[in-house]
C-alpha cells in the first residue's frame, strides 16, 4: 500500500511500487485529466505537480512519490471555479485539440508559482518539455503573460482549492481516504 | 448473407483488387456509376433517437433539439480535433437561430447516415471542408427552425407573424419575451418551412465576429473527454503486439509466460497480432515483451530499406520510376511537355520528401464492449460511420447492432480517417469475451501509421526568350493513398455498397478518376496548378514499397507546396529576378493568390533591411480552395537553421471565426515546420526505424517562431483553414536558407550538414 497526497487528500493505493504514477492516477484513482502521450517523459502530456515541481509521471514510479504532494489538473481548478491560468487559457482561446493542455497548464502553474513576471526566455525554458502538436505555443505564451499580469495585480489564484473525493468514482481496488 | 459469407466475398474481392484493374474492383463493389448524392437531410424528420427526447421537444432533424426548458442542443455532425468545428459550426447555426453560440449545448454524436458530410456522403471530417460545406445548409436549417418557432408563437399569442421577433433565444412580441422552449411543443407539430430567407452578411451578429471557442473550458480543466478517458465498471485494458513489418500476420506464438504475468486476463491472436488483456494498461504492456510471436512477413515491404543505395531499393526505386518512360498523364494544357522543344531555356530540378508519421498527441485507442449481440465502441475518429461498419465486420454482428460513442479527438491530421484501431479493439473484445480499451503506445503509433507518402518529383520548366515561363512540366513518382483507403473501406462496406458520395470524396479534385482511372488526385495535387504557363503537363508513375500511406494534413500539398515553391524560386533566381515580382508576373490568372502575396510582401517588409544575418524566403500556395502566402525570416549559424518570424496572409473567403482562422494558420505553420526541419520516417528491412519523440522529434516552444497572420477581408464563401496554412512553410524556409547560404535544399527535412 502506497500513500500520498493527491489534490490535498491522502490516498492509499494498492499497486506495485514500480507502476508509473500516471497510470495509478488514471486507472486506479480514475482521474482522467492527466494524459498519456509517450511513456518516455518526452512530451509532457502526463505532467503533474510533485511538491510544486512539474514532473513527468509516465516514468515516475508510484513508490517514489510516497508521502509527497501531488497536484493534477483537477487540483488546479474546475469548470465552475478556474484558476487564473485556466481563465487566461479560456480568454486567450489556447486549446485546439486540447489533449496536451492539462500538461501545459501544470508546467505554467509551476513557472508562475516561482516567477510572476516571466520573460519570453523564462517561458521557453519552463515550457520546452511540453509538446503541442496543434501548435498552440503562441497562445500558450500569451496566456501565461496574461495570467502573470493578473497575478501581479493580485487577481485570482494559481490553484483553486479542491476537495478530492475518490469514493465518488473510484475503481474497486481504491482504498479509503484519510483526512 | 451471413457475416462469414461476407468475409469470403471480401477476400475474393480483395484478390480481384490485386488481380484486375481497380476500376473493375470498384464496379464489383457497386460504387462506379450512379449520380452524386449531395446534401444532408437537414430539413427531414430525424430518424436518429436523440437522448432524453420528450414530446414537447422541437426536434426538426438529427442535429438540433429545443426542449420545453429552452435547452438548445446541437448534435455536432463533424469531429472536433482541434480545428474548431465545435465552435465554428455552432456559430453558423446560432446566427440564423438567433441565439448566442455560448448558449447552445454542443454534443459529440455517434454514427448515423444523417450526419454525413454533404460533400462526401460519408460521416467524414477531413479535407478542410466542414465550414464550407455546412455554411449554407446549416444556416438554412436554422433559419427554417427559427421561422417555425415564430409561427408557433404567432399561433399561440394570436398575433400576426410580422409582430413576432426574436432576440438571443427569446421570442419578442408586444414588448414581452418568452424563451423559444415555450413554443417548442406547438412548433413540433407545425410543418417546417423549407425556403426561409437567410441573413445578409451585414446582418450577422456572430459570424465573422470574435467569439470564444466553446470547448476551451472543458479543455483547460481536464474535463474534456477523449477516447483514452473512457471508463466504466468491468473495463479491461489491452496492448497489442504487431508485426514490426506492417501487413505481417501471426504464424505462431507462445503465450505461456505472458499469461502468468500480473493482472493478465487473456492473450488472444487477432488478424494482425497478439493482444494481451489485463486489468490495467501497464500490466498489459509489461506482458508484451515476454510474448513470443513468429511472424509471416509481407514480401514486398520486407525487402525495402529507405536508406539502401542498391538498385531497386531505397530512393533509387523512386528515381528509376521517375527516369523511366512510363507515366500516366494527370493533367495537360496547351502542348504540354512537347512545348519544351521550342523553349529558349529549360530549368530542371528533382525534389524529394520522405514518409511522415502523424504523431497526434493522443495515441490511437478504442474501447469495445459486447453485450450479447450488441456492440458498443467508444472512440474519437474522423470517420465514425466507417468505424461502425468496420466494427460490425470484425465483431461479426449486424451493422444495426453497433453503437458508436464519439469523443473529442486528441489530434486528427488525417490519421483518424483510418479506423485500424477500431478493427483491433473489436477483434480483441470478441476473442477475449471482455470489454477492452485498446491503448497504443507512442511506439505503436510511430511504427504503425498510415504515413504521408514519400515522393520524388522532377520539374522541367521551359522559359521564353524574356525569361518568362512558357511551359510547366512535372512528373511525380511515389505511392498512392487511394488503394490503402479502399482496402479499409472495403472491409467496412462489404457486402453492400459505398455511398455515391464516396465517388466524390476520392475524386474530389475533379480529375477523371473513374473515367480514366489513372492518377490518384492526391498524388499530384498542387504540383502544377498555381502559376500561369502557356503549356502544362503533370505526369505520374506509381512506385510503392508497400508501407501503408494515408491522409496527412494537407495531403499531396504537404510535399507539392515545397517542391513547386522551391522550383519557382530557382527559376526566378536563375533569371536574376526578385522572387516576389517574378511570382506576381505569373499569377495573372490567380488574382486571389497574387493578392495574398502582395499583402504579405508589404507586411513582412520584403526587400527592406533585416537584422544582420537574417534573410527572407517566400512561398505561395493554394489548397482546399484557400490562398496563402508565407514569408519566413531565417538565419543560419554553423549549419543551424533558426526560423525567427513567419508572416502569413490567408484568403479563406469569409472568416466565420477570425481567431480560429489565425489559430489554424499558426497550427499549420508549426506542424509544417516540424516536417520541414525534422520530419523523416525511415524504413529498414520493412520495419519503421523511428519510435518515439526522441528519434521523431516535434517542434518545441523555444523553436517556435513569432507568427503574424493577416486575414484578407472577403465576402466570398468560406473555404478551408485546417490545412492550407501548412503547404507554403517548408518552401518559404528553404528559400530563405538559399538567400542566406546560396545552397538550394531539394530534400526534406531541410538539412545543411
Amino acid at each position: 500500500m502506497i500513500s500520498f497526497k493527491l489534490n490535498g487528500q491522502t490516498v492509499n493505493v494498492d499497486a506495485p511500487g514500480d507502476t508509473p504514477l500516471l497510470w495509478v492516477v488514471r486507472e486506479h484513482l480514475t482521474l482522467k485529466g492527466t494524459k498519456f502521450g509517450c511513456g518516455m517523459g518526452l512530451c509532457g502530456a502526463c505532467s503533474m505537480l510533485i511538491d510544486g515541481v512539474s514532473s513527468r509521471t509516465c516514468i515516475m514510479p508510484v513508490q517514489a512519490v510516497a508521502n509527497r504532494n501531488i497536484t493534477t489538473i483537477e487540483g488546479i481548478g474546475n469548470p465552475q471555479m478556474m484558476s487564473t491560468l485556466q481563465n487566461a487559457w479560456v480568454e486567450t482561446d489556447v486549446p485546439q485539440c486540447g489533449y496536451c493542455q492539462s500538461g501545459q497548464i501544470i508546467s505554467a502553474t509551476a513557472l508562475l508559482s516561482q516567477n510572476n513576471n516571466p520573460s519570453d526566455n523564462d517561458i521557453d525554458i519552463a515550457m520546452s518539455g511540453n509538446l503541442c502538436r496543434c501548435g498552440t505555443y503562441p497562445n500558450v505564451k500569451k496566456a501565461i503573460k496574461r495570467a502573470a499580469a493578473d497575478l501581479r495585480k493580485g487577481k485570482g489564484r494559481l490553484q483553486v482549492v479542491q476537495v478530492f473525493d475518490p469514493t465518488a468514482n473510484a475503481s474497486p481496488e481504491t482504498q479509503g481516504v484519510q483526512s | 448473407m451471413s457475416v462469414t459469407e461476407q468475409k469470403e466475398l471480401l477476400t475474393k474481392n480483395k484478390q480481384t483488387l490485386e488481380n484486375s484493374s481497380r476500376r473493375n474492383f470498384l464496379k464489383n463493389l457497386g460504387i462506379v456509376g450512379g449520380g452524386l448524392v449531395v446534401g444532408i437531410p437537414l430539413t427531414g424528420c430525424a430518424s436518429v433517437q436523440l437522448p432524453n427526447t420528450m414530446d414537447s421537444d422541437l426536434q426538426p432533424n438529427a442535429l438540433l433539439q429545443i426542449t420545453a426548458n429552452n435547452d438548445i442542443y446541437f448534435y455536432l455532425p463533424r469531429s472536433e480535433m482541434g480545428q474548431g468545428v465545435y465552435t465554428g459550426l455552432t456559430t453558423v447555426l446560432a446566427e440564423e437561430l438567433d441565439v448566442h453560440p455560448g448558449k447552445i449545448k454542443v454534443k459529440n454524436v455517434g454514427a448515423h447516415d444523417e450526419y454525413a458530410n454533404p460533400e462526401y456522403g460519408l460521416q467524414l471530417t477531413g479535407g478542410s471542408n466542414s465550414i464550407r460545406t455546412h455554411f449554407i445548409p446549416l444556416r438554412q436549417m436554422a433559419a427554417n427552425v427559427r421561422m417555425v418557432i415564430r409561427q408557433a408563437a404567432a399561433q399561440e399569442l394570436q398575433l400576426p407573424l410580422d409582430q413576432i421577433q426574436t432576440d438571443d433565444g427569446m421570442i419578442v412580441a408586444n414588448g414581452k419575451k418568452w424563451p423559444y422552449g415555450a413554443f417548442s411543443e406547438v412548433a413540433a407539430h407545425l410543418s417546417l418551412p423549407e425556403e426561409t430567407p437567410i441573413k445578409k452578411k451585414s446582418d450577422f451578429k456572430y459570424i465573422g465576429k470574435h467569439s470564444k471557442r466553446l470547448d476551451s473550458v472543458a479543455k483547460s480543466t481536464g474535463s474534456a473527454e477523449f477516447g483514452l478517458d473512457v471508463e466504466f465498471a468491468g473495463l479491461h485494458r489491452a496492448a497489442l503486439k504487431r508485426c514490426p513489418v506492417l501487413g505481417g500476420t501471426v504464424k505462431s506464438f507462445d503465450d505461456s509466460k505472458a499469461k502468468s504475468m500480473p493482472g493478465v486476463k487473456a492473450v488472444v491472436s487477432i488478424f494482425n497480432g497478439v493482444a494481451v488483456v489485463a486489468d490495467h494498461y501497464y500490466q498489459a504492456k509489461a506482458a508484451l515483451p515476454v510474448l513470443d510471436v513468429q511472424w509471416e512477413l509481407p514480401e514486398t515491404l520486407s525487402d525495402f530499406s529507405s536508406d539502401s543505395t542498391e538498385a531497386g531499393n531505397g530512393k533509387q526505386l523512386f528515381k528509376d520510376a521517375l527516369d523511366s518512360d512510363e507515366a500516366d498523364n494527370a493533367y495537360q494544357e496547351g502542348n504540354g511537355r512537347e512545348a519544351l522543344t521550342t523553349s529558349d531555356t529549360v530549368v530542371s530540378a528533382e525534389y524529394w520528401a520522405p514518409y511522415l508519421a502523424h504523431a497526434t498527441m493522443e495515441p490511437m485507442n478504442c474501447t469495445a464492449k459486447f453485450t450479447g449481440d450488441q456492440l458498443e465502441i467508444w472512440t474519437g475518429c474522423q470517420n465514425p460511420g466507417v468505424a461502425a461498419k468496420l466494427a460490425a465486420f470484425y465483431g461479426d454482428v449486424a451493422k444495426e447492432d453497433v453503437t458508436v460513442h464519439s469523443t473529442f479527438l486528441g489530434g486528427g491530421f488525417g490519421r483518424r480517417i483510418a479506423n485500424d484501431y477500431v478493427a483491433e479493439a473489436v477483434s480483441i473484445a470478441k476473442a477475449s469475451g471482455l470489454a477492452v480499451q485498446l491503448i497504443w503506445s507512442r511506439e505503436d503509433d510511430t511504427k504503425h501509421d498510415y504515413y504521408r507518402p514519400a515522393t520524388m518529383a522532377e520539374f522541367q520548366i521551359g522559359l521564353d526568350k524574356n525569361g518568362n515561363i512558357d511551359s510547366w512540366n512535372v512528373k511525380r513518382s511515389g505511392p498512392n493513398i487511394l488503394p490503402y483507403t479502399m482496402d479499409e473501406v472495403a472491409d467496412a462496406m462489404m457486402p453492400g455498397f459505398l455511398p455515391d458520395g464516396m465517388v466524390d470524396w476520392i475524386s474530389k479534385a475533379g480529375f477523371s478518376l473513374f473515367d480514366g482511372w489513372t492518377v490518384d488526385p492526391t498524388s499530384v495535387e498542387g504540383l502544377f496548378e498555381d502559376y500561369d504557363a502557356n503549356h502544362k503537363s503533370a505526369d505520374h508513375v506509381t512506385v510503392d514499397p508497400g508501407l501503408p500511406v494515408g491522409f496527412w494534413r494537407s495531403v499531396g500539398h504537404s510535399f507539392s507546396g515545397f517542391f513547386k515553391e522551391s522550383m519557382m524560386d530557382e527559376v526566378a533566381i536563375l533569371q536574376q529576378q526578385d522572387p516576389v515580382a517574378y511570382r506576381l508576373k505569373h499569377l495573372k490568372h490567380n488574382p486571389r493568390l497574387a493578392n495574398t502575396l502582395k499583402l504579405a510582401a508589404e507586411k513582412a517588409g520584403w526587400g527592406k533591411p533585416l537584422p544582420k544575418g537574417h534573410y527572407h524566403g517566400v512561398a505561395v500556395h493554394s489548397s482546399f480552395l484557400s490562398y496563402v502566402t508565407e514569408i519566413a525570416e531565417v538565419s543560419v549559424n554553423n549549419g543551424q537553421i533558426n526560423v525567427h518570424k513567419v508572416t502569413c496572409v490567408v484568403d479563406c473567403g469569409l472568416a466565420v471565426n477570425p481567431e480560429i482562422v489565425i489559430q489554424q494558420m499558426e497550427s499549420g505553420i508549426l506542424f509544417g515546420l516540424t516536417a520541414a526541419l525534422y520530419g523523416e520516417i525511415t524504413v529498414k528491412d520493412g520495419a519503421v526505424v523511428q519510435s518515439n519523440f526522441h528519434d521523431y522529434p516535434m517542434l518545441r516552444m523555444h523553436e517556435s517562431p513569432d507568427i503574424e497572420v493577416v486575414i484578407v477581408e472577403s465576402d466570398e464563401a468560406p473555404t478551408g483553414v485546417g490545412e492550407p496554412g501548412l503547404p507554403p512553410i517548408a518552401g518559404a524556409v528553404g528559400n530563405a536558407i538559399f538567400a542566406a547560404t546560396g545552397r538550394r535544399l531539394r530534400s526534406l527535412p531541410l538539412k545543411l550538414s
